[in-house]
C-alpha cells in the first residue's frame, strides 16, 4: 500500500502529534547519550566543559531535530527523498573536489555553528532513496535485473566516493545499511548468494595465494591482516589500540573499577578514548555489568524500531524505518566488535555515545523519521 | 533468474462473464465487480509481501540476535580473562655471558652491561616525519633523511641506534611516536676507554633482529679468544691477561706525550716480562675507545693513520742499530772477538761493491764495546764478517726474529718478518739492522733473552701459565756482557737521554730510514730504543719505536733515535720503576756522615 492509499483522517495532526510520538524511543536515546555524557566526563578527567558539555549541547540540538523531522508529514520526506539522496551526493564530490583542492583531504563542511560530514548526511539520504525507490518500483519488478542494477549503483556511487576520502568505516556502513534495504525490500535471495559468494570467493583467493608466485596483495598487506587476527604479534604497532583497548576491558572485570577509576583510559594509554574507543572507558569503570547494560539499551532500540515498523501499512515507512534501524545496528556493533578486536579497526563511532557533532546530528534526524513514520502512520478506523 | 510471481495460484478473472452478466439482469453496475476484484487482487498481493516481508525481517533479526550474543560472549569471555600486561619486543632481553677481560691485578679491562638499543617498525608507525624530526632533536649525530628512508623501508624490523642511555631511552618514550621499540641487550664494555685498545680489540654485536644478541669480537683478544670467552661452559671465570693497567697506563700516557713533543705520525711501545715473555704493556698509537671501534682504513696508502693498526705487533719495520747487539752477542758467544778486541772501524768500507759508512767518523779502530756504545756500522759489519751469513741467520732465527710472532693476537700473526736473500751484503747490512724488518714485539722478545740470561723467550698475553725457561741461546756470560755494553750506551753512548738518575739501564737506540720513493727517505725516519733494566738483575725489556718523529734541539733538527725515543723510554722507565718494585740506588747514601745544618 503506498502511502496516497491510506486515510489520513486516522492520522493525528497539530500539537496531537506530539502525544503520539514513540516517547518510549525518545527516553532509550536520551539514556544511551547520557550513558555517553557519563563516560566524556570521566575521560575528561572530571572536567564536564572539556567533552561532556559540547556532547550534551548538541544532543539538545539534535533532540529538537528530531522533534522538526517528526512533525513533517512522513510523505513529504517520501518525496523529497531522491531531492535529498542528489544533495548529499553533491555535498560528498564537493568535499571530495574542493576539500582536497583547498586543504588537503578534508571530509566536512563548515556550516557556521558545526561542521558538517556529507557522508554522515548519506547514511540517512541513502536509505531514503532507497526506501522511495522500492515504494515506487511495482512488486513484481522487484527482483528483475534491471531494476536490481538501479539500487546498486544508488549504493556504489557514494560508496566509491567514500572509500576514496577514505573512510573504510563509513563505506563499510553504507555498503551494509543499503544492502539491507534491499533484502529487506525483498530482492530475490540468489542475488545476495552470488555477492557473498563472490566475497568469500575473493577472501579465499586472497589468503590462498599468499606465498605464491600470483599472490594478491602485497606482503605488508598480509601481515595487517596477521594483527587483525591476532593482535599480540604486533603490540607496539597496528595491533597496540586493540592490545590496550582488551587491557581495558579486561580490567573492568565483573562490576568495574569504579566511576572516574580506569586506568588504562584515564591514563592516556589508549588512543582516540574520547571517541570510537570510548566504550572501552565504560568497560573498564563498569565492568561487565556496565558493558552488557549499554548493550541491553541499544537491544531495546533496535526492538522498539521493530515494533514500530510491524505496524506501518505502508512500504515506504517500514523500509525507511527498517533501514535505519540496521544502520544504528551496523553502527554500535561494528564499534564494539572493533573494540573487542572482532573486527578490524575501521573508525566507526558509537552511536550518541562517541564525541563528535556530525554523528550525533545525523542519528538522531534518522530518529526524526523514525518517529514522523510511527506519528504518521495510517490507524485501524 | 525467474521473477517472483506476486499473486497467489487462486487466480480470479478481473471481469468473471457469469458475474457481470448475472449483474446486467440485475440492474447492478459490473465495474463495481471489476473494482472489487482489483481490490480483492491488491489485499492478496500485500498478502504474499508481507509474508515475505515478514520472513526477510525474521532473518535480520535473528542476524541481529545473533550479533548481540556474538558480542555479548565476547564481553563476557573479556570480563573473565585473567589480566596479562603486553608483551612484546620492548621487553626482550638478550645476555650473552660474555665472560670479562682482566688485568693481571684483576682490574677488569672488559665487561659486559646491559642496555638498551633502539628499534624502529616503519610499517607501525604512524608519522615517521614526526618520529624523524623527535630522533633527530633527541640523538644529533642521526641523520633525518637516513631515518625517513630507514622508516619508509617495508619491513617490521629496523635497528635505528644502539646502546641508548636511561635518559635517552626515556627521551624516546616521551615523544609518545608509535612503531618505536627498545631491545635490552648486553653491550661489551671497556671500562678504562682507550687504554689497551689494541690489545682488547673490540667487538661487534650482530644486529639482525631484537633478540639476536651474539656479541663478536673482531680483533685483538676479542677476536683471539671469542670462542672462549663465548663458551658458556667459562661462565662466570675471567680471562685474565698478563697486562699490567697502571704501567699500561703509563706507557700511553707518556708515549702520547713523546708523539706530541717530536711530531711523530705514529708510536709502539712494548714492555715485557724477561724471564717468561710476559706482556705487561703493550701501546700503539694513534688509538681508538673499543667501545666505539672504528671502521679500520683500507687504503694501504693510509694505514699509517689507521688507528686501528696495531704498531706493536702488526708494524713490520726496520729497527736499525737496534740489532747491533745481536751481532755482537753472537761473535761473544762464538768466542770470536772479546769485549775489549779492537775493530777495525775505518770507513768507508766495502762489502761485494757495496759501500758501508758511519754516521760519523770513530777514527781507525774501536773496541767491541765501543763499537756498540758508539753505534758503529762499519764496526759491525766487520763483526758480520767473521761470523758469516749461515751462523748469523740461524742465530737471528734462534731469538725468534726470522718468524712470525706467537703473541696471543689475531693481529701478530699478520705480520711476518722480511729478509729477502741472505748474501754477503745482506749479512753485513743486518748486522746493523737494514735489509731486515721485524715488529717492536719482535725486538722485545729478542732483548729479552739477552735479558734472562740468554733464554729464549716467547712472547705471551695470558697469565697463570707455567714457565720453563725457553733453548738457551746465549751463553749466560755472554749474556751478562752485552747487557754491561748496552748499560755503557745509556752511561755515555747514544742513548744518554734514556738515563734516570738511581737506576742503571742498558739500551741500544736504533735511526732507520723509512723506504721512500727510489730508495730511502732521509726525513722519515723510524726511531726505536730497545733497553733492558735493571742491569744489575735484568728482568724487563721495554722496546719504544717512534714514526717519523722528529725534535728540534740546539738549533738543528734531530731525528735520531737518541733523541726522539730515548727520552720518551727515560721517561718511560722513570714512572714505571716504583710500580716494579725497582728501587733507585742513591749516590751517598749511607747518611751516617751527612752534616745536618
Amino acid at each position: 500500500m503506498s502511502y496516497l492509499e491510506y486515510s489520513i483522517r486516522t492520522v493525528p495532526s497539530g500539537p496531537a502529534k506530539i502525544l503520539h510520538l514513540n516517547w518510549a524511543l525518545i527516553l532509550l536515546l536520551g539514556a544511551v547519550a547520557c550513558t555517553g555524557f557519563l563516560m566524556l566526563y570521566s575521560v575528561a578527567g572530571g572536567d564536564f566543559a572539556r567533552w561532556a558539555e559540547p556532547q550534551a549541547k548538541r544532543f539538545a540540538l539534535g533532540l529538537a531535530v528530531m522533534f522538526v523531522v517528526a512533525m513533517v508529514p512522513i510523505h513529504i520526506w517520501r518525496n523529497i527523498s531522491a531531492l535529498a539522496y542528489a544533495a548529499a551526493l553533491i555535498l560528498l564530490l564537493a568535499v571530495e573536489l574542493f576539500g582536497s583542492i583547498g586543504m588537503g583531504a578534508q571530509r566536512w563542511i563548515d556550516i557556521g555553528f558545526m561542521r558538517l560530514q556529507p557522508s554522515e548526511l548519506m547514511k540517512i539520504t541513502l536509505v531514503m532513496f532507497l526506501a522511495a525507490y522500492y515504494d515506487w518500483l511495482d512488486v513484481d519488478k522487484v527482483s528483475h535485473p534491471l531494476w536490481v542494477l538501479v539500487p546498486v549503483l544508488i549504493i556504489l556511487v557514494p560508496v566509491a566516493l567514500v572509500l576514496v576520502q577514505p573512510d573504510l568505516g563509513t563505506a563499510l556502513l553504507l555498503l551494509i545499511g543499503g544492502a539491507a534495504v534491499m533484502f529487506l525490500a525483498g530482492v530475490h535471495l540468489l542475488y545476495f548468494a552470488v555477492v557473498a559468494a563472490g566475497g568469500v570467493g575473493a577472501v579465499v583467493a586472497v589468503m590462498w595465494s599468499r606465498g605464491t608466485d600470483w599472490q594478491l596483495l602485497k606482503d605488508y598487506q598480509y601481515r595487517r591482516i596477521d594483527t587483525f587476527l591476532d593482535p599480540s604479534t604486533d603490540p607496539l604497532g597496528a595491533g597496540y589500540h586493540i592490545t590496550q583497548s582488551k587491557i581495558a576491558l579486561g580490567s573492568g572485570g565483573w562490576t568495574g573499577r569504579g566511576f572516574m577509576e580506569g586506568t588504562q583510559s584515564r591514563l592516556n594509554f589508549l588512543p582516540e578514548k574520547h571517541t570510537d574507543f570510548i566504550f572501552t572507558t565504560l568497560a573498564e569503570e563498569f565492568g561487565f555489568v556496565g558493558a552488557i547494560t549499554l548493550l541491553v539499551l541499544y537491544a531495546l532500540v533496535i526492538v522498539f524500531c521493530i515494533t514500530s515498523a510491524l505496524k506501518m501499512r505502508d512500504r515506504y515507512s517500514s523500509l525507511l524505518v527498517l533501514g535505519i534501524t540496521v544502520a544504528f545496528f551496523l553502527y554500535f556493533t561494528i564499534n564494539m566488535a572493533m573494540v573487542m578486536g572482532l573486527a578490524p579497526v575501521v573508525g566507526v563511532p558509537l552511536p550518541l555515545v562517541s564525541y563528535g557533532g556530525s554523528a550525533m546530528l545525523v542519528i538522531l534526524a534518522g530518529f526524526g523519521l523514525v518517529q514522523s513514520a510511527h506519528v504518521h502512520r495510517p490507524r485501524s478506523r | 533468474m525467474t521473477a517472483i510471481h506476486p499473486h497467489g495460484p487462486t487466480r480470479v478473472p478481473l471481469r468473471p462473464l457469469a458475474r457481470i452478466l448475472h449483474a446486467r439482469a440485475t440492474g447492478e453496475n459490473p465495474d463495481r465487480i471489476e473494482a472489487d476484484n482489483i481490490a480483492q487482487r491488491r489485499e492478496q498481493m500485500r498478502d504474499t509481501l508481507r509474508r515475505k516481508s515478514a520472513r526477510r525481517l525474521t532473518l535480520v533479526a535473528a542476524l541481529s540476535v545473533a550479533g548481540f550474543l556474538l558480542i555479548g560472549q565476547r564481553m563476557w569471555a573479556i570480563a573473565n580473562e585473567p589480566l596479562a600486561e603486553p608483551t612484546g619486543p620492548a621487553t626482550v632481553v638478550a645476555a650473552s655471558g660474555r665472560a670479562d677481560i682482566l688485568d693481571r691485578n684483576g682490574t677488569v679491562l672488559a665487561m659486559n652491561m646491559p642496555t638498551q638499543s633502539l628499534f624502529a617498525d616503519p610499517l607501525a608507525m604512524t608519522d615517521p616525519e614526526g618520529a624523524a624530526d623527535d630522533l633527530v632533536r633527541i640523538f644529533p649525530d642521526l641523520d633525518r633523511d637516513a631515518l625517513l628512508r630507514l622508516f619508509a623501508s617495508d619491513s617490521h624490523f629496523e635497528w635505528v641506534r644502539p646502546h641508548l642511555s636511561a635518559e635517552q631511552r626515556q627521551a624516546v618514550h616521551d615523544t609518545g611516536q608509535t612503531g618505536l621499540g627498545f631491545g635490552t641487550r648486553e653491550m661489551r664494555f671497556y671500562p678504562n676507554g682507550p687504554v689497551a685498545a689494541h690489545l682488547l680489540g673490540g667487538t661487534r654485536v650482530d644486529l639482525k633482529s631484537a633478540d639476536a644478541a651474539e656479541i663478536f669480537g673482531t680483533a685483538g683478544v676479542e677476536l683471539e679468544f671469542h670462542n672462549w670467552l663465548s663458551d658458556p661452559a667459562n661462565a662466570g671465570r675471567p680471562l685474565v691477561t698478563t697486562l699490567d693497567l697502571r704501567l699500561q697506563a703509563i706507557v700511553e700516557e707518556v708515549l702520547e706525550g713523546g708523539v706530541a713533543l717530536t711530531g711523530s705520525i705514529g708510536a709502539a711501545a712494548v714492555l715485557m716480562h724477561a724471564p717468561t715473555g710476559e706482556v705487561l704493556a703493550l701501546a700503539s698509537l694513534p688509538d681508538y675507545d673499543p667501545n666505539d671501534r672504528p671502521v679500520p682504513v683500507r687504503d694501504p696508502k693510509l694505514a699509517g693513520t689507521d688507528p686501528t693498526f696495531n704498531r706493536a705487533v702488526q708494524g713490520v719495520y726496520e729497527l736499525g742499530s737496534t740489532f747491533k747487539i745481536f751481532t755482537v752477542a753472537q761473535a761473544l758467544d762464538l768466542n770470536l772477538v772479546e769485549p775489549d778486541t779492537m775493530i777495525n772501524t775505518r770507513g768507508p768500507m766495502t762489502v761485494a761493491g757495496a759501500r758501508i759508512s758511519d754516521f760519523h767518523d770513530y777514527g781507525p779502530a774501536l773496541t767491541v764495546s765501543n763499537v756498540i756504545v758508539k753505534s758503529s756500522n762499519v764496526g759491525t759489519a766487520r763483526i758480520a764478517g767473521l761470523i758469516g751469513p749461515e751462523r748469523q741467520k740461524a742465530f737471528l732465527e734462534s731469538l725468534g726474529l726470522l718468524s712470525q710472532s706467537p703473541l696471543e693476537m689475531p693481529e701478530a700473526r699478520t705480520a711476518r718478518p722480511s729478509a729477502p736473500s741472505w748474501g754477503p751484503v745482506e749479512s753485513a747490512t743486518i748486522s746493523y739492522g737494514h735489509g731486515i724488518s721485524t715488529t717492536p714485539l719482535h725486538l722485545a722478545a729478542a732483548y729479552a733473552a739477552i735479558a734472562n740470561g740468554g733464554h729464549r723467550v716467547t712472547p705471551t698475553l695470558i697469565a697463570g701459565q707455567r714457565h720453563e725457561p725457553g733453548p738457551q741461546v746465549l751463553r749466560p756470560e755472554v749474556a751478562a756482557a752485552a747487557t754491561e755494553m748496552l748499560r755503557q750506551v745509556v752511561d755515555h753512548g747514544t742513548a744518554r737521554n734514556a738515563g734516570v738518575p738511581g737506576y742503571n739501564i742498558g739500551g741500544k737506540t736504533g735511526t732507520a730510514e723509512k723506504p721512500g720513493v727510489g730508495g730511502y727517505d732521509e726525513d722519515a725516519n723510524i726511531a726505536t730504543f730497545a733497553s733492558i733494566f735493571p742491569t744489575e738483575a735484568p728482568e724487563y725489556v721495554l722496546v719504544v719505536s717512534m714514526d717519523e718523529g722528529s725534535l728540534f734541539v740546539n738549533g738543528a733538527t734531530e731525528r735520531t733515535a737518541g733523541w726522539v725515543a730515548a727520552p720518551v723510554a727515560g721517561e718511560i722507565l722513570r714512572r714505571i720503576a716504583p710500580l716494579l718494585g725497582l728501587r733507585p740506588s742513591i749516590a751517598g747514601a749511607d747518611a751516617s756522615g751527612v752534616d745536618r745544618p
